[in-house]
């Protein structure tokens, strides 16, 4: 190795021992300054050759793989920035590799100095002096000296205290940096899968805003997943939905989904089959996605007519439907997800919903644990569906999400669900928007609350609502124009009617309906007030697909 | 929806009968101004209500603005139990001045 072939001749400073520990400082509150490894590396060079008295100084790093030394930064009148070493190579790798400060006086003497450097750059290395750097026993790399400027040139005693002592210091101020870039990238990652997040919930439809038999939920889990849902209405009156599970994670998992959900969105509206549906998305994204993503999705329509929906499933879980006397029927895929082959051809399937519902999910609900710590599966989530049934769809999946949270208080992957359920409407009615096809309203909405139970007081409140409400659209989304229609919807939603009003006005802005306050006496703006004050619940919003506008009111039967 | 005005007391007595929605309560708030344009205390019977909305009810809160500018008597009488129930919901049954009858008015 490179032990010293005489004994080293004592080579003092003329520090203090004020002097030196003011230098150390000084050094020590420089590298402490600097949060950025490429500069803190600079400062340490910059310092150690001034203060050390050598002609240049250079740190090496081990690079990420451990299989090479680097030399990140140095100073002197070489510029070897890049040079790339063995880490066993020269009295550098000596040092690294035994993590002890190497000293060789007298180079030429000395086996283990790479001469390439000198030969290729004309400077003529006589004393080196090298210091591992170490942080918590491990070493990161090696602080070198060439050359002492003061003395006999050579390095010396003193000298290693020294240069152990700095380079104690370096290596904690590269590791400080090091840890604080780390921290900036894991914030950049976090930033980065926020944004993917935003860009996933920007593409959800909201659910406060539709009047439509289909409800989804998704629940994000700490990480951003690929999941999805979407639903609409077509001009013609049926309903497309899709979900999908986009693979991986992240900002690239993001953007296949907003590509996949745009393509789906915009080919649905010309294409009504849903096996060629995702065949013509398929080959799309097979020719343009990143390799290995790909994308587990079931797409469809519902005909509310017919009560028949059509859907094709790529590789993802099965649908399952529950019928009216509580049995199911699942729909497993017979294609593999979108994106890996394309020219595939994707068949449809149809099933018919009498009177049952149809439910969607991704593998966040059944990967779930139940409270044995084991996954669900699809038995556990038909037992889940079970336990649910017989309550109103969004009553449903809420006690879903309260079931799961229960047993794992965070998801480990985005739980996301989609029902579809076509009530048996109780009241259809399709009136002209004219002031005298009031009392045939109300008679029929006080006929169809006494069927279902509604007493006395429960009938009032709902002719009351519908009467109102129906007002509002002749006051103000037709503004008095009788040649609009009217569709007054009820259904049977467990222990409660749902009652659902559209027109086919221009859209009215939801958040511009408001009650007025009771206090302003004035005459007018009472009857939002009235069917907020009647009802359990009501939301208004704008039709998708077409013009026109919504009220959707819930009340509870007594 | 029918009505009748009649007078008593020095009142005039717009009395409505029947279901008063949209489709006739432009004509019940009609009947409620001319009699105070002619400067008549008024008084409004429900007696026969068998439904009223919210327009119906905006009559009535005219009817009484109305009134109040022109320093006139206004009230309701024997409000029956449907219009009574939309009176309370509007929170209106304290504004109202309500008696049971003409004479009871009067008083």
């Amino acid at each position: 190795m490179s032990t010293p072939a005489a004994p080293l001749p004592p080579d003092p400073y003329g520090f203090s021992d004020g002097e030196l520990a003011a230098m150390l400082a000084e050094l020590a509150q420089d590298f402490a300054s600097s949060l950025n490894v490429e500069e803190t590396l600079q400062h340490a060079v910059d310092q150690i050759i001034t203060h050390l008295h050598a002609e240049a100084a250079s740190i090496f790093l081990l690079d990420e793989t451990r299989r090479a030394l680097v030399c990140r930064k140095c100073a002197g009148p070489v510029d070897i920035t890049g040079l790339r070493l063995h880490p066993d190579e020269g009295i550098v790798g000596d040092s690294v590799r035994s993590g002890r400060v190497q000293i060789v006086r007298d180079v030429s003497q000395n086996p283990s100095f790479a001469a390439g450097v000198d030969q290729d750059t004309g400077f003529i290395t006589r004393s080196i002096l090298c210091a591992p750097l170490a942080v918590r026993g491990e070493t990161i790399g090696a602080l070198e000296l060439i050359n002492k400027r003061s003395g006999d040139g050579l390095f010396a005693g003193a000298d290693i205290h020294l240069a152990t002592t700095v380079a104690a210091a370096a290596a904690l101020a590269i590791h400080n940096a090091r840890m604080a870039e780390a921290l900036v990238e894991q914030e950049r990652v976090r930033k980065e899968l926020e944004l993917a997040r935003e860009i996933q919930l920007s593409l959800l439809p909201t659910d406060a805003a539709s009047d439509l038999p289909i409800r989804g939920i998704n629940l994000p889990a700490r990480e951003v997943s690929g999941d999805f849902y979407d639903y609409f209405r077509l001009p013609d009156g049926r309903l497309y939905f899709s979900i999908a599970d986009v693979s991986g994670k992240g900002m690239n998992a993001a953007l296949l989904m907003a590509k996949t959900t745009s393509l789906l969105r915009c080919l649905a509206k010309t294409t009504p089959d849903p096996g060629e549906l995702l065949s013509r998305v398929n080959d799309e994204i097979c020719e343009t996605a990143s390799m290995g993503m790909f994308v587990t999705i079931v797409t469809g329509f519902v005909e509310p007519r017919t009560r028949r929906i059509l859907l094709s499933n790529g590789g993802h879980l099965p649908p399952l439907m529950r019928a009216r006397d509580g049995s199911y029927t699942d729909l497993p895929p017979q294609m593999p997800p979108l994106g890996i082959l394309p020219g595939l051809a994707y068949p449809t399937d149809t099933l018919v919903l009498d009177g049952g519902c149809v439910y969607l999910f991704t593998d966040g609900l059944t990967e779930s644990l139940d409270s044995d710590s084991k996954q669900l599966g699809l038995a556990g989530v038909k037992r889940l569906l079970d336990s649910a049934a017989g309550t109103s769809p969004d009553t449903r999946l809420q006690t879903i999400v309260t079931e799961l949270e229960a047993v794992s208080r965070r998801f480990n992957d985005d739980i996301t669900m989609l029902l579809i359920e076509l009530g048996e409407p109780v009241l259809l009615l399709q009136i002209a928007a004219d002031p005298r096809e009031l009392a045939q309203v109300r008679t029929a909405v006080q006929e169809a609350a006494e069927l279902e139970g509604c007493g006395q007081k429960c009938v009032a409140d709902i002719v009351m609502a519908v009467n109102e409400a129906c007002m509002n659209i002749i006051q103000h989304a037709y503004k008095g124009d009788v040649s609009g229609l009217i569709e007054i919807e009820m259904r049977r939603e467990a222990d409660a009617l749902e009652i659902v009003l559209r027109d086919f006005a221009p859209p009215v802005d939801p958040g511009g309906i408001k009650p007025r306050p009771l206090e302003e006496l004035r005459p007018g703006g009472l009857g939002t007030f009235f069917i907020r004050e009647t009802m359990d619940d009501c939301r208004y919003g704008n039709l998708c697909g077409r013009d026109g506008n919504f009220l959707r009111m819930t009340k509870k039967i007594t | 929806m029918t009505y009748k005005v009649t007078t008593e007391s020095g009142f005039s007595i717009v009395h409505l009968t029947g279901d008063i929605d949209l489709s006739c309560s432009p004509e019940a708030r009609k009947a409620i101004l001319d009699r105070l344009a002619a400067s008549q205390h008024t008084l409004v019977d429900l007696s026969g209500v068998t439904y009223i909305d919210s327009s119906g009810i905006a009559s009535l809160v005219e009817g009484y603005q109305t009134a109040r500018k022109k320093n006139l008597q206004f009230g309701l009488i024997a409000v029956s139990e449907p219009a009574l129930s939309v009176l309370e919901l509007a929170r209106l049954d304290k504004v109202f001045p309500i008696h049971a009858s003409v004479a009871d008015r009067a008083k």
